[in-house]
């Protein structure tokens, strides 16, 4: 029983060997290489102009980077490790290789002749060779070029765009690893707030408990919504822009548009506009001296005269048929 | 309900005093609601004066259908009404997918008015729909108010606003006939049942509830705000310790009875046990039976440490059934959050993968302009009336500040929630501008200072026995701050006419605001475009219900029309024709083959239109005009979701120059040039022009001086301002030649050499 299994165990390796004292082409040295190193190959240049030499019975990825701090590739070094993963894991997925797939890194540094040839300006670029001859052979056999301008740094999309490309050879599954770290990390911080709250409740329930902090905690929120702080978070607007002649521009031009700026002046005003509202209300009734209580709603008053009539004067800079306005602005 | 009037020395005192007094004002109040209701009803009416009694924009034309369908085929029919003439070849159930509860309102007006033998054309029910409903809407939002505050005027105040702002307006204009037209009222009106059973803590007010929740579950899709919303509160109340018989018979009776009414609609179906929008309600209606369930322990047993056990309790049953939730969703026993209602809150998350849903210009987020353009002045008393709110947080104070945060989030991020933020906006700046005037407006100067006022303070409690605690306390006070010191009133009259003239003035100007709003941006029923002409007069484009019309008068009963789905609702409504796509995106792939249609170069839409036997071919171009709403302006979306499905044949890429722009003139990519889209757009267009003066006035630009060539299709129609243009698809060459040889014979050109189109001809799929 043991041999048998120590057998089926042998039996993947032994037809791989045979294979490869076969043919010993050029797809099973580098593709034994690609299992041993549990990743993409790093290759260079002489390496890319030999396996990407037809006539080819393969196909083959190669991701042009650079990795090096000094070009400072942002996208190169997030998408790095996805791509490690996603070759470690489509060459586990086909170790028998029937899908015939090679994956390649080249760096600048070890290839820029190649970066030349192909007039590359922009780093990373993932290009698909597909084989020149045999079953699924494209006849052209030019590389296929993955876009990378949609900002995309994950290994999902590469991986359904090689699925397309090539849709008759098996597609491994691409699994993202479980982040034992990531989840441990987590666990210790929920423990440890747990812990934190119940040793510093009875400090912090009358905090929690607190009126004035959650009256202030939605007013602020109510604020910054209705102020449209969630239309700068999604559309990522500029903070500030300059108007052409030197300046700043506080205030975007169009009903649609909004710095972010902008949108903190505006609720500024709303917030002492309300603020002035409250006290009008509230404050003003409660203060004994006959006196105070006149300059206060006096102040008050003249307050919220000349905020609304700002805002209606800036308002009026976003929409400019508007007819309505009050004296100051 | 005191109203201090008490001027005793006047003649007419008898009649604001004791019980007569209470009539004279009970009599007065409904007065003004009427007068209100009166005046909602009134600013509504601007597009009807205008124009026509007409019904407006792109879905209200669908349920105008629906409800036809209705009244001609009676009510068991219209719910299982399969329609075979949308969404070609596959229809649609529309018994089961609609919300039936509009439809359904303006078929029992209709019939009771013939009841009563006023014969009225169901047109002019679905008109003036909203409108009606808006009058109810104020009067609910009357009953709302009266019930957050004690001030007499701030229902009435509350009512006034909500009748006249332009938020709520903006969806309720006469013609508007879609769903949120009864929705609104259905909203406020729920809430108001809400809080008057939390209030009460009678079953009766939690039946109600549940009653009018069925009816806006059948109403309008939003219904799964309330869902949310209810449960929001009653679960903040529980950890405010507010916990109360009366909340738990008000919620469990609602629960129960709203989600069994809610199951009747097919539409919602089995949703609110299966899916994640509706889990909170049903966790919240666990959470409460374990708290009820402890309350009534601790009552029989008053041991601490079985208090400590009991509390434990709840925590780990609470935490194992929301673990048990989210293994359900995981596993896929209850259905992840829909997309709709998942792109409020991982705001990136529908541009990337649902752009259907992020095309939709009103599911866009919300620039401050368009607050104060909706709210006005009330924007800003909006936070001072919340605030007001925390004075005395009661159960019901609570759930304003609740919906006030929750629905500005969500007015924040798609335009088309500002309506859900509306009606809490009005509430809360009716109780801080009523504040105001209960404490300006009153005639007598306080003499001395009074110590009335500490019932604000009243709600200090200390039950711990830590010493900290005490401290704490004393440093941190219960109350707010500016509700500190006792109230005094106002002494001079200087202060009070001062006040009370600014705060005039400013309701003045809200008014002056929400007519000029109504009358500029809301009332154009879109179908029908207005103009000014040089003189002043008013000049109306119709080219819509022309190019309507004319497919009515003079295509086949059941032509199929391809056209981006924005015009599928008004093809089926005013044309009678059946469509491919319409505004019930329910399918995403058919939505985009049309894209891909359109985007595609003539030899790879061809078969697309063969396959799906489409006759004619409608596209909406404003380039005459200057009108900015057509399809070139559109037509990156149908880019963008044409390439969602088939990423490889339509990239959105293509159809930028190298710089980055979008352009349809000399310079535009040849990908652009060939598309479809882009060759029915300005097929014969610079024939207008001068040779080489071409300009396309929605994009400024100038176009090439040949203009683009078609030879699948031929020119149909073009409306009278190039608006509207349809096409006819041109059927298989008689002599069994591609329609660009047959072109090109016609023309007189010489074949090409090289003939390697031998062979049969198939048709090519792609």
């Amino acid at each position: 029983m043991k041999v048998l299994q120590a057998l089926t165990a042998l039996l993947p390796l032994g037809v791989f060997g045979a294979k490869k004292a076969a043919t010993g082409d050029r797809f099973q040295t580098y593709h034994s290489k690609q299992l041993s190193a549990g990743g993409p190959v790093k290759i260079d240049d002489k390496i890319y102009a030999e396996l990407t030499k037809g006539p080819r019975d393969y196909s083959i990825t190669v991701l042009l980077t650079a990795l090096e701090a000094r070009f400072g590739c942002n996208l190169c070094n997030e998408f790095q490790p996805e791509w490690e993963m996603l070759g470690k894991q489509w060459a586990k997925g086909d170790r028998n290789a029937e899908g015939r797939l090679l994956f390649t890194t080249l760096d600048f540094l070890d290839g820029k002749n190649t970066f030349q040839s192909l007039q590359m300006q922009t780093a990373p670029v993932l290009l698909l060779f597909p084989p020149t001859t045999g079953p699924n052979a494209k006849p052209d056999g030019a590389p296929v070029r993955f876009d990378f301008s949609s900002g995309t740094n994950k290994a999902e999309p590469i991986h359904s765009w090689l699925s397309r490309q090539l849709p008759s050879i098996p597609h491994p599954q691409f699994v993202r690893p479980i982040n034992f770290l990531k989840i441990g990390v987590a666990i210790t911080a929920v423990l440890g707030f747990i812990t934190f709250a119940t040793v510093a409740a009875p400090y912090i329930l009358p905090v929690i408990q607190n009126r004035n902090l959650w009256a202030a905690v939605s007013l602020i929120a109510v604020l910054l919504f209705t102020s449209g702080h969630m239309f700068n978070h999604i559309r990522k607007v500029p903070y500030v822009s300059g108007d052409g002649k030197g300046g700043v521009s506080y205030f975007a031009g169009g009903f649609q548009n909004q710095f972010g700026l902008e949108t903190q002046i505006v609720a500024a005003m709303y917030g002492v506009l309300s603020f002035a509202t409250i006290s009008l209300a509230l404050k003003v009734p409660r203060m004994a001296d006959a006196r105070t209580q006149q300059i206060a709603v006096f102040v008050w008053g003249g307050v919220i005269l000349g905020m609304y009539s700002f805002l209606l004067s800036v308002f009026r800079i976003k929409n400019g048929g508007y007819p309505f306005w009050l004296p100051p602005f | 309900m005191a109203v201090t009037a008490t001027n005793s020395d006047s003649p007419t005192s008898i009649f604001f005093k004791g019980e007569t007094g209470r009539n004279t004002r009970g009599l007065l109040r409904l007065i003004i609601l009427c007068t209100i209701a009166a005046a909602a009803v009134a600013s509504r009416l601007f597009s009807v004066i205008r124009f026509e009694s007409i019904i407006h924009e792109f879905d209200p034309w669908f349920n105008f259908r629906a409800t036809k369908y209705l009244i001609q085929h009676g009510f068991y029919n219209f719910w299982d009404w399969f329609d075979d003439r949308t969404w070609h070849p596959l229809g649609r159930v529309t018994g089961g997918t609609l919300y039936p509860g509009l439809m359904v309102t303006s078929g029992a007006i209709y019939h009771f008015l013939r009841f009563l033998t006023l014969p009225v054309d169901i047109r002019n029910i679905c008109v003036l729909l909203a409108p009606a409903f808006s009058g109810l809407t104020a009067f609910a939002t009357y009953l709302l108010t009266s019930e957050m505050s004690d001030s007499p005027s701030a229902g009435l105040l509350a009512a006034c606003f909500m009748g006249i702002t332009p938020g709520y307006i903006s969806r309720s204009v006469a013609g508007s006939y879609d769903n949120e037209a009864i929705a609104i009222f259905l909203l406020v009106f729920t809430f108001y049942l809400w809080i008057k059973a939390v209030k009460v803590g009678s079953v009766m007010w939690g039946g109600l509830t549940a009653l009018f929740y069925g009816y806006m579950v059948s109403a309008w899709g939003g219904y799964v705000f309330i869902t949310n919303l209810i449960p929001l509160h009653a679960f903040v109340l529980i950890c405010m310790g507010r916990f109360s018989p009366r909340l738990y018979v008000s919620y469990t009776t609602w629960y129960a009875l709203g989600t069994l009414a809610s199951m009747q609609i097919p539409f919602v179906g089995f949703l609110p046990i299966r899916s994640s929008d509706h889990m909170s309600a049903l966790g919240i209606f666990g959470l409460i039976q374990l708290v009820g369930f402890t309350e009534y322990i601790r009552a029989q047993l008053p041991s601490k440490q079985f208090q400590t056990l009991l509390r434990a309790m709840v925590l780990i049953v609470f935490g194992v059934a929301f673990g048990g939730l989210v293994l359900l969703t995981v596993s896929g026993t209850i259905a992840p959050w829909s997309g709709r209602f998942y792109s409020l809150w991982d705001t990136g998350y529908a541009k990337i993968h649902i752009p259907i849903i992020a095309s939709v210009s009103e599911h866009q987020p919300t620039a401050w302009p368009a607050f104060f353009f909706d709210l006005n002045m009330l924007i800003w008393l909006f936070p001072a009336g919340v605030y007001m709110c925390f004075r005395n947080l009661r159960d019901e104070q609570v759930f304003v500040v609740i919906y006030a945060v929750l629905s500005s989030y969500f007015a924040g991020v798609m335009v088309r929630l500002m309506l859900t933020l509306t009606p809490i906006v009005c509430v809360a700046a009716a109780m801080a501008l009523s504040q105001i005037l209960d404490t300006f407006l009153v005639a007598e100067a306080p003499a001395e200072p009074s110590g009335d006022a500490t019932k604000a303070n009243g709600s200090a409690s200390s039950n711990g026995s830590a010493n900290i605690k005490d401290k704490l306390n004393s440093a941190i006070p219960e109350s707010l701050r500016s509700t500190k010191a006792p109230l005094v009133g106002i002494y001079s009259y200087l202060s009070k006419s001062l006040t009370a003239g600014a705060v005039t003035a400013y309701l003045l100007l809200f008014v002056l605001h929400c007519t000029w709003v109504t009358s500029n941006a809301y009332s154009s029923p879109s179908v029908v475009l207005a103009s000014r002409l040089p003189d002043g007069s008013q000049h109306i484009i119709d080219d819509y219900r022309e190019a309507y019309y004319w497919l009515r008068q003079n295509t086949k009963q059941d032509a199929k029309v391809m056209s981006w789905w924005d015009y599928g609702y008004q093809i089926g409504g005013m044309a009678d024709r059946p469509t491919l796509v319409d505004n019930n995106t329910w399918n995403n792939t058919h939505i985009a083959t049309v894209g891909k249609a359109m985007s595609s170069r003539e030899e790879v839409s061809y078969p697309i239109m063969r396959q799906h036997e489409v006759d004619y071919v409608l596209v909406v171009f404003g380039g005459l005009l200057g009108y900015s709403g057509d399809d070139i302006n559109k037509f990156l979306w149908m880019v963008r979701i044409a390439e969602g499905i088939w990423p490889d044949e339509v990239k959105e890429r293509d159809f930028f120059t190298a710089r980055g722009e979008y352009r349809v003139d000399d310079e535009a990519t040849p990908t652009m040039k060939n598309s479809l889209m882009y060759k029915m757009s300005y097929y014969n267009y610079n024939s207008l022009f001068p040779a080489g003066q071409a300009q396309d006035r929605v994009r400024g630009s100038k176009l090439p001086a040949t203009g683009p060539e078609l030879s699948t299709l031929e020119e149909a129609f073009t409306s009278e301002n190039w608006i509207i243009r349809i096409y006819k698809v041109k059927d298989l060459d008689n002599l069994g030649r591609t329609h660009q040889e047959a072109g090109a014979f016609g023309k007189g050109n010489k074949r090409k050499k090289g003939g390697k189109r031998r062979g049969a001809r198939v048709l090519r799929v792609d």
